[in-house]
């Protein structure tokens, strides 16, 4: 790509808003020579010797955490995984309690995931560990949109006015937030296919927004990207039933050929719910992305990890004392 | 007993004058104002105080205040919520009933004129709930609570969602002439939301509550006070669309007042950038559009009364993620700085409106007696120095808890004393 400089380091990843387009695409060529020592027998860097990295989970998630816990160790950081439940939380313990403990551990690096929209960049506000986001109430997943950037780069190569559709539960997804953004930010068309009750309002105008999903891919968009739909949200009366959405909203059986036919490529962040997003017979299309997406979060994790600079300094002599 | 005391040299402002008059005031030793001129004349055994380069503005009242006693004396006290006032240059305000337990009785109601008399500089006066327990389920005893001093009724924090009862609330409260207040909200579209429903929301990926949600509530109760007959005020009003809805059934003849925040004026949901629960509060910071109508609607007298719904939360409280944090921030001491800094030293906002809609609308609304320069009246003025200024923070604030947007900054503009009768309030250095 560019020869230009690397970015200046940033201490904190917490959105996909705040980066420029710059940083974007470097963080994405860096994931590359990343992913590529995947196939070798030492799949191992030293980049982070030494350096521990916290995975603060206040949300249920094993993918995630793996990608992340995965990503560290192959930058030969310690890891370790902290899972805390809401109701510990609730029962008065502050967030900053569980942060000032985990400060006193000295961790470089803390991974937080969170119900609640703005908890990481709260968290970033009270410790010199970079803090990176991975996931917070339907705010931002940064992590997984780089992870989305790669690849689709990696699939067609420039994404420049490519066209990325995306379809499903478009109002409690921080997917949906932080995918759309960084196709912005790299100059792609964005369209959005969802029942009107589950639009956000309030979102940005560039998006072009389709009233049927035929209408949707007469678009010939590049990519499909389907939004995990939360069960539970029948009960808030978002849609009357499941059927009905995979119906009208689904990618059934039908638009699956027309997607084939057109070569579009199917995403998903998964978990997948067959028959209500997706078909099964797209999981084995051979443009169906999914996996990839699986394998790419490792690649584009470790590129966020080996680019943030904590505000952690070690002291002076520590280097002489311990170094081999 | 103290001495009589000339406050001269000093400017002074009121509900009738936009434009600051040299004004005297010689208050004599029973605290009544003996005598208001241009310019009065020391005499022998009067202690003169000089206000040169001060403004004299008759004592604010603010009639929306969260005093948290009884229940959550950690967050404030009659006591300190009193210093607060004082301090931000208030002579009266209204205790809001959402306590634990919630004033829904005669007993609680004099509970709380007790304290306050014996903790607070400033007269504390006090709501009452409409409904018991503010359950919205049964009326409270209205006329009981009235009887021990309660100037008006509301279920603050909450709407009563039956319509029926707040219906028969409102014709019951007529026979005793009693204020309604109203907190104007639909639940059911605000439940779950933290800040206004919107392109700033969407952003910071907050759950939103809709301008409507508020607006609808407004038009219902509005609808049922032309129908029930009774006096009626709708609290911190927050959107253009909820304010037309009071223009258009002011015009109509129903009996209504109501008021807005400095907040609402001042602060936009633009204000939101890094998930600062101190910009947390319901109604919501709406959009710089709505603070404009907001405005104008002040100008042009359809929003009767400046309040501030102070509502101090602790530290550890507002330590949370902005969803989980609870609503509301304090005002006492940030509202005649705030309001000065932002509109009236820029000529957005005349200082007659000021005065009218924080002092004596308010005071008009809840039949209390008007504080003004007129010789015969207690003593009810502050000396508020525009040269000076205020900085905020947890060592200069009277309130317990510091929940503002503010805290921090210094804002132009102080509020320096406050004449009270024949006390100055603020332990400060005379001015």
């Amino acid at each position: 790509m560019s020869t230009t400089a690397p970015p200046a380091r940033r201490k904190d990843l917490l959105d996909i808003e705040s980066l420029t387009r710059e940083e974007i695409v470097f963080l994405l060529d860096t994931a590359r020579p990343f992913k590529d020592l995947f196939d070798r027998s030492v799949k191992k860097v030293p980049a982070l010797r030494g350096k521990t990295v916290l995975n603060l989970f206040f949300e249920p998630s094993t993918r995630t955490r793996a990608s992340f816990e995965i990503a560290a160790k192959r930058l030969s950081a310690d890891v370790t995984n902290l899972a805390i439940t809401q109701s510990s939380v609730t029962k008065g313990e502050s967030i900053l309690d569980t942060v000032d403990t985990m400060q006193s551990m000295k961790v470089d690096y803390m991974v937080v995931r969170h119900a609640a929209a703005g908890v990481p960049a709260f968290i970033a506000r009270h410790t010199p560990a970079a803090v990176i986001n991975a996931g917070d109430g339907n705010h931002a997943h940064p992590t997984q949109a780089l992870l989305d950037a790669f690849t689709m780069r990696e699939a067609v190569g420039e994404l420049d006015g490519r066209r990325i559709l995306l379809v499903g539960d478009l109002l409690h997804s921080r997917v949906f937030r932080s995918v759309s953004t960084v196709a912005r930010k790299l100059d792609m068309d964005v369209g959005i296919f969802a029942p009107t009750t589950l639009i956000p309002s309030g979102r940005p105008d560039y998006m072009q927004a389709f009233s049927t999903f035929d209408e949707a891919l007469e678009w010939s968009p590049d990519f499909v990207y389907l939004l995990r739909l939360q069960r539970e949200r029948q009960a808030a009366h978002f849609f009357p039933s499941l059927r009905e959405y995979h119906h009208v909203f689904g990618l059934t059986r039908e638009r699956f050929l027309e997607c084939r036919r057109r070569g579009i490529r199917i995403m998903h962040p998964g978990p997948v719910n067959r028959g209500v997003e997706l078909v099964d017979e797209v999981l084995t299309y051979e443009h169906c992305l999914i996996n990839r997406q699986v394998e790419n979060g490792i690649a584009a994790r470790m590129a966020v990890l080996y680019w943030l600079q904590p505000a952690v300094t070690p002291l002076p002599d520590e280097k002489e004392e311990f170094a081999s | 007993m103290s001495t009589p005391r000339l406050f001269h040299g000093g400017l002074a402002v009121d509900a009738d004058h936009a434009a600051p008059r040299r004004l005297d005031v010689l208050v004599g030793a029973d605290g009544k104002i003996e005598r208001a001129a241009p310019e009065i004349k020391p005499a022998a055994g009067v202690e003169a105080v000089d206000c040169t380069g001060k403004i004299l503005l008759p004592g604010l009242f603010d009639m929306h205040v969260h005093l948290r006693e009884p229940g959550r004396e950690d967050e404030e006290t009659i006591g300190s919520g009193g210093r607060a006032a004082a301090r931000g240059g208030f002579t009266g305000i209204v205790a809001m009933p959402n306590t634990d337990p919630p004033i829904d009785s005669g007993g609680l109601v004099r509970y709380v004129r007790t304290l306050a008399r014996e903790q607070s500089p400033v007269p504390v006066w006090t709501s009452g709930c409409i409904t018991k327990g503010r359950a919205g389920q049964q009326l409270a005893d209205i006329a009981d609570m009235q009887q021990q001093g309660a100037v008006m009724i509301t279920d603050d924090g909450d709407p009563v969602a039956d319509a029926y009862l707040f219906r028969r609330a409102l014709e019951y409260a007529r026979h005793f002439d009693l204020l309604v207040a109203c907190h104007c909200e639909v639940p059911e579209l605000s439940r779950g939301g933290a800040m206004n429903e919107g392109a700033r929301s969407y952003r910071l990926g907050l759950p939103g509550i809709p301008a409507c949600s508020e607006e609808i509530s407004i038009a219902r109760d509005l609808q049922l006070a032309r129908l029930a007959g009774g006096r009626i005020h709708i609290q911190h009003v927050s959107t253009a669309r909820g304010l037309d809805i009071i223009r258009r059934a002011k015009a109509d003849g129903v009996r209504v007042t109501c008021e807005v925040s400095p907040h609402h004026l001042l602060l936009s949901e633009d204000d939101i950038t890094d998930y600062d629960t101190n910009f947390k509060m319901n109604p919501p910071l709406r959009t710089v559009e709505d603070n404009a109508a907001l405005l104008e609607g002040l100008l042009d007298g359809s929003i009767d009364v400046l309040a501030t719904d102070h509502a101090p939360h602790t530290e550890f409280e507002k330590n949370l993620d902005f969803a989980s944090a609870p609503f509301g921030i304090t005002g006492l001491e940030t509202a005649l700085p705030s309001l000065f800094s932002r509109l009236v030293r820029t000529g957005k906002l005349p200082w007659d409106i000021l005065v009218r809609a924080f002092s004596r609308e308010p005071r008009r609304i809840l039949g209390l007696e008007v504080a003004d320069f007129r010789e015969g009246l207690p003593a009810d003025f502050i000396l508020f120095d525009p040269e000076a200024s205020t900085h905020f923070s947890a060592d200069t604030m009277e309130s317990k808890s510091r929940n503002t947007p503010f805290l921090g900054q210094t804002l132009p503009g102080a509020v320096v004393q406050v004449v009270l009768g024949a006390e100055l309030l603020l332990g400060r250095k005379q001015p």
